[in-house]
């Protein structure tokens, strides 16, 4: 066997079913020995899709994804990928093809250091240097994706090393997965924290879902009875309509979720890193609160905001350790008052044109829970997350810490593959959906039901609401009135697709997207001033929340 | 700003130092001094580096620890040692 067909079968011991790529000269070798695998690999049109794609297999199904491009342009085309899974604490393996070894280093025809340009937002990286090895480096790979806190892992793999015959090398014994028990101390330090609240939060963040713990932090949250906020990656840890559920915090959050994060006196953050986007301005943020930090990565406690007491490593097992009754219900009735004063309010449009969040709220209840939603990046995406019934963090994909524009379909053809059963929606913008347009081809050619819900506001929305509101009105390059015309665009690639535009064609528009079999897309005009509300402006606390009347 | 230092031992592996100095860099540290020398055995790197910053050294110290090439990491405040080696357990497991 060859360093590529060893390649191949490592993928195959570590229960690869799909791979995301695209081929190339450095990286043929190993396209040869696919062809003897039963591994499926997907074919996308541009490689960035294939790193988004095997981001979204990785969120929705909890396995590693695996993408794979050739040297050079191949090998940079998935960066924007890697640091998608990277910022979000992803688990995926992307393998590049290098020129032979005697080249590495001379300016060779599709030679770039991908090992170099990547470190910055890889988990770990491999050039491999030997085919006797190479079973070894995979496997250790996808040990490091998975395990603590999750993330990108590249190998890069250089022809002639591909090309080598190698010793048979079998597969190393899988240790049993390295699960670190928080110390005991710091859980009796965390309880007396606890006991000592008398207005606990919970601040609910990715790490719950990528840590596998929404079964523990349910029974926890339902024991402590402490209301619950989450990020925008945290969404899911409990459903919206629980009572403990306040919503999502933050410059696009709910005003009883920021409200309750202010006037607690003990957040305990679970799988968090007090990104911006969640926190508003750091000084204000929560100013009466003790913090109660518990992650999988030491390294994130104290980054950000000193933590009174910290718990490291796997949070199932300090969850169930914590979950304990507190005295807290006077507290948690003023939450619930909150909640219910600041509920979405979804009132009819004067004008007949479609409201995006009552389009998603009805699409959300009528796709049902076990629906995944993935969305792209701008307003409608923050839609999404305020009106979306997220049932389970791993049904609703976003592209948090990065916030890449094209993330969404691709991560819905990742997500359909993997979970061939579920209903996947990607809901995109005008803008978003011409970053990674290219793989309405993948869906086709695959036949991926994919039903896609295109916002078509005619700008790059989110930009423009922040020149509108922070900016004097001074658009600059927000204007996108020469679209394309989606359906036509839809129907060239084979997709079916259809434009809706009243609010009357809600309904209609919902029924064709569920009930028509394959992938569809749903043009949807609405109103190129829509505004997501409420924000709170750049630089501003959490507790200065602007309302659409306060415009 | 303050001045501290780390000293780390580190497998000898592609990109170890360029992994190290990267991070430290990208957090915002400056290095002010570094020195690095090979173990006994050849299969590591014993390395001491000094960097100035306004942020949180402690902070550095476990994101260093957390890099899969790094084994251990000691950290001194102005010459005074305030924590010495596993700054972060769970890295360190994971890399040994
Ligand atoms: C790749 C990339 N480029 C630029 C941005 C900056 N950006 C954030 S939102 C946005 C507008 C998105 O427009 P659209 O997809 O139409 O969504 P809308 O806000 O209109 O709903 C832009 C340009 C980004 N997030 N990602
Ligand atoms: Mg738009």
């Amino acid at each position: 066997m060859n360093g590529a067909q060893h390649l191949i079968q490592a993928l195959e011991q570590e229960g690869v079913d799909v791979i995301f790529g695209y081929p190339g000269g450095a990286i043929m070798p190993v396209y040869d020995a696919l062809l003897d695998s039963k591994i499926r690999h997907i074919l996308v049109r541009h490689e960035q899709a294939a790193a988004l794609a095997a981001d979204g297999y990785a969120r929705a199904t909890g396995k590693v994804g695996i993408c794979m491009a050739t040297s050079g342009p191949g090998a940079t085309n998935l960066v924007t990928g890697i640091a998608n899974a990277f910022m979000d604490s992803v688990p995926i393996v992307a393998i590049t093809g290098q020129v032979p070894t005697s080249l590495l280093g001379t300016d060779a025809f599709q030679e770039v250091d991908i090992f170099g340009i990547t470190l910055p937002v890889v988990k770990h990286s491999f050039l491999v240097d030997s085919a006797d090895g190479l079973g070894e480096v995979v496997h250790e790979a996808f040990r490091i994706a998975a395990t603590g806190r999750p993330g990108p892992v590249l190998i890069d793999l250089p022809k002639d090393i591909a090309n080598a015959v190698a010793e048979f090398a079998p597969a190393p014994s899988h240790g049993a997965a390295i699960s670190l028990k928080p110390a005991y101390k710091d859980i009796t330090r965390a309880a007396e924290l606890m006991r000592q609240s008398s207005r606990p939060v919970i601040y609910a963040g990715g790490g719950i879902g990528m840590a596998r713990a929404v079964s523990e932090f349910r029974d926890f949250a339902e024991l402590t009875g402490v209301p619950v906020v989450a990020t925008l990656k945290g969404l899911g840890v409990l459903p919206p309509s629980h009572e403990l559920f306040l919503g999502m915090m933050g410059m696009h959050g709910n005003q009883a979720a920021n409200f309750a994060v202010q006037e607690s006196d003990l957040l305990i953050c679970i799988g968090v890193r007090f990104d911006d986007r969640a926190t508003g301005k750091l000084a204000t943020f929560a100013p009466h609160a003790r913090v109660l930090h518990m992650d999988a990565d030491a390294s994130e406690i104290g980054k950000l905001r000193a933590a009174d007491a910290a718990v490291v490593g796997d949070i199932r097992f300090a969850l169930a350790q914590l979950a304990f009754v507190l005295p807290i219900s006077e507290w948690r009735e003023k939450c619930a008052a909150a909640k219910a004063e600041y509920a979405w309010k979804y009132q009819r449009s004067s004008s007949g044109e479609i409201d995006a969040r009552y389009f998603l709220k009805r699409l959300s209840e009528l796709a049902g829970e076990d629906a995944v939603v993935t969305s792209d990046v701008g307003q409608h995406q923050m839609w999404v997350a305020q009106h979306w019934q997220v049932a389970r963090p791993e049904n609703h994909l976003s592209s948090g810490g990065l916030g890449t524009m094209g993330f969404g379909l691709p991560a819905a053809i990742g997500a359909q593959l993997g979970r061939p059963d579920a209903l996947v929606i990607n809901i995109t913008g005008d803008g978003s959906i011409m970053m990674n347009l290219q793989e309405l081809v993948t869906l086709r050619r695959y036949d991926l039901p994919v039903k896609i819900v295109l916002f078509d506001n005619q700008a790059l929305g989110m930009v423009r609401q922040w020149q509108e509101l922070f900016h004097n009105e001074r658009y600059s390059e927000v204007d996108l009135s020469d679209n394309p015309d989606f359906t036509a665009v839809a129907k060239s690639m084979g997709i079916s697709s259809f434009r809706a535009e009243r609010e009357s064609e809600v309904e209609p528009a919902i029924g064709r997207l569920l009930n028509e079999s394959g992938p569809v897309l749903a043009h949807v005009a609405i109103h190129p001033k829509a505004n997501v509300w409420p924000i709170v402006g750049p630089g501003k606390s959490n507790s200065e929340m602007l309302e659409e009347e306060a415009r | 700003m303050n001045t501290f230092t780390y000293q780390m031992r580190v497998r000898h592996s592609e990109g170890a130092l360029v992994r190290i100095l990267g991070l430290t860099r990208r957090r915002r540290f400056d290095v002010i001094q570094f020195f690095a020398q090979p173990s006994p055995d050849g299969d590591f790197m014993d390395i001491e580096m000094t960097v100035r910053s306004a942020r949180q050294g402690p902070t550095l110290a476990r994101q260093l620890a957390n890099l899969l090439d790094v084994t251990s990491v000691g950290f001194l405040v102005a010459e005074k040692a305030i924590a010495e080696k596993a700054i972060a357990p769970q890295a360190a497991s994971v890399a040994c």
